[in-house]
């Protein structure tokens, strides 16, 4: 029987390490756009549906406006609330769902054992399977800010850099639920993708990208304080609009940084540790093929 | 040699209840799923509403009817997320069902059996109908009682009478969209697309007056767009668009006759045509 043992040839020693690392990143990257371009309906879809819900929800703000679709442009506080929330929400969508759906349809395809033996890094397996989607929504939230900004007002661009750094550490932290849902899926297999709906919808309200935390009952405010999220969106929207009146809305911007970046820095790490132990336990058992 | 006859009406009606049966038993398995489709209306119409509270204070009503016709801001939302919860369930539960028959590789055995497809597409419309229809008034009651509206103003029976005859044109409608489903095979982007074209053309939240003329009247050559008028207008006098509701009614009943007719036709065109370029069991 042949064995593959990382320190016994030259080949072997080439699939750990940083470079490996990255090597089969970009690798496994080019695979998921490969089947991405496969099919370019849903490609040019994603677009065109960004464009119609950005135009459904801000044709929807203006009916409480006093003017009407004559007020659109004047208020760019609104258009910092509802683009900025939506950015977040769109890159919390992909990073939450796409990772357990793939992990799913590998299980569903009958693939997801053999890539249980090979050596190649399993991090790195997770990571590529939202990469080419995070980038391709990256240009869509360029897009839709853009429109936005056209229908519903000038869009507030203060504090960059923070803003951006905010954006990262918030990303980093919603990959970390990413690869915990993804444990998730492991275990409660089909129920995930309703789960996973569940998880978005209940952001929505929760976290309230789409409005102000002040809309919220005084009762679900207390529950948005226990979700780190929550403080990502409070603080990339204030920043961005520059700290206007009642902004930051949950807490002081200094404390909502910290949480932001233990956010972005423990999740992941949690979410891994978690998804390791679901997918070691669904080896154990037999049951990373079952679906 | 035994040969197959045409089947009876009868037959053929067995055979649509039976996959609507099949349907209703496979959704019962997933109570979570289910559970879901009542919660996302609400929430999806408490999105504008929160915001334009927000944002408006206690001049949200008065700007609200200003520009709708109803300072009841919460109904007007709760029919129009539901109305579109029907609507992209008719889309969706067509779109899948053929997408997962070709998927499986159960497709073409489908038409080795006398059943036609359309018979079963026919039973999979009525059990969309019910699972739709059924989440859909549910969350609207439960919407109207966490918000705090009466959800029986108005008039409750024309509103019904407009759901019932709307449903008909729309799942003609779905057909139409299951022939591209089965042409283009990527049921999810055109399901994801074409439920926010909808939504957005039957002004989920918002009347339909407000858009440009050119696509006010691509709205209104869309069955969708007077049913969640009409229900609107019965429940909360929004306005009908030709000012009663019985002419409301009538352009409804005309794409009664016309939409499913259509459907059908333009579904077995494109069946024909990929059965004979063996394009049935591709996905």
């Amino acid at each position: 029987m042949t064995t593959i043992d990382s320190n016994s040839n030259s080949n072997t020693q080439l699939l750990t390490g940083p470079a490996a690392w990255f090597d089969s990143l970009i690798e496994m990257s080019k695979k998921e756009l490969l089947i991405m371009i496969r099919y370019p309906v849903e490609f040019i879809a994603s677009f065109g549906q960004v464009f119609i819900i950005v135009t459904v929800l801000t044709l929807a703000g203006l009916m409480f406006s006093r003017g009407g679709l004559e007020s659109a442009g004047d208020n760019s506080q609104t258009s910092g609330l509802v683009i900025y929330g939506f950015i977040l929400f769109m890159f919390l969508s992909d990073t939450l769902w796409t990772i357990g759906y793939n992990v799913r349809r590998e299980q569903k395809q009958g693939t997801l054992e053999q890539l249980y033996l090979s050596p190649a890094s399993k991090f790195a397996s997770l990571v590529s399977r939202v990469t080419v989607t995070l980038i391709w929504t990256g240009l869509l939230s360029i897009s839709s800010a853009w429109l936005m900004s056209v229908m519903i007002g000038r869009l507030p661009f203060a504090n960059i850099p923070l803003g951006a750094f905010i954006l990262i550490m918030a990303l980093c932290g919603t990959f970390g639920i990413g690869f915990a849902f993804a444990a998730l899926t492991l275990r409660i297999k089909e129920a995930g993708q309703t789960m996973a709906n569940m998880l978005q919808f209940a952001f929505m309200v929760l976290c309230a990208p789409f409005f102000p935390f002040s809309a919220l009952p005084d009762w679900i405010r207390i529950i948005s304080r226990f979700i780190p999220l929550s403080y990502a969106v409070d603080a990339f929207r204030s920043t961005l609009m520059g700290f206007p009146s009642g902004y930051p809305e949950l807490a002081p911007i200094g404390v909502e940084l910290v949480i932001v970046i233990l956010f972005g820095l423990l999740m992941p790490l949690l979410g891994y540790w978690l998804y390791r132990r679901e997918e070691n336990q669904a080896r154990a058992t037999g049951s990373l093929s079952e679906y | 040699m035994t040969t197959i006859g045409k089947p009876s009406l009868s037959q053929t009606v067995s055979a649509a209840l039976a996959e609507t049966r099949l349907r209703l038993i496979n959704i019962s398995r997933y109570p979570g799923q289910m559970v879901l489709e009542v919660i996302i209306p609400i929430v999806f119409a408490s999105m504008p509403m929160l915001l334009g509270r927000a944002t408006a204070g206690d001049q949200a009503g008065a700007n609200f009817a200003a520009n709708t016709g109803t300072a009841n801001y919460v109904a007007f939302l709760l029919i129009g997320s539901n109305v579109f919860t029907i609507v992209s369930g008719a889309f969706w539960h067509i779109a899948y069902w053929l997408r997962f028959e070709q998927e499986t590789g159960t497709l073409e055995a489908i038409y080795l059996t006398p059943t036609s497809s359309v018979t079963l597409l026919s039973g999979v419309s009525l059990y969309s109908a019910i699972r739709s229809g059924g989440s859909a008034i549910l969350a609207y009651l439960i919407g109207c009682l966490v918000f705090q509206v009466n959800p029986f103003e108005g008039n409750v029976l024309l509103a019904f009478a407009f759901i019932l005859v709307g449903l008909v044109p729309l799942y003609g409608v779905a057909m139409l969209f299951g022939a591209l489903v089965l042409k283009v095979k990527e049921s999810n982007a055109l399901v994801g697309l074409m439920q926010w074209v909808v939504s957005f053309l039957m002004g989920i939240f918002f009347p339909v007056t407000v858009l440009p003329p050119f696509v006010r009247a691509i709205a209104l050559a869309f069955p969708p767009t007077w049913m969640t008028n009409g229900v609107r207008s019965a429940l909360l006098g929004v306005g009908f668009f030709f000012g009663q509701w019985y002419l409301d009614m009538a352009v409804l009943w005309a794409f009664l006759f016309f939409a499913p007719l259509f459907g059908f036709w333009v579904f077995n065109r494109v069946e024909t045509g990929i059965k004979r370029n063996e394009g049935v069991g591709q996905f």
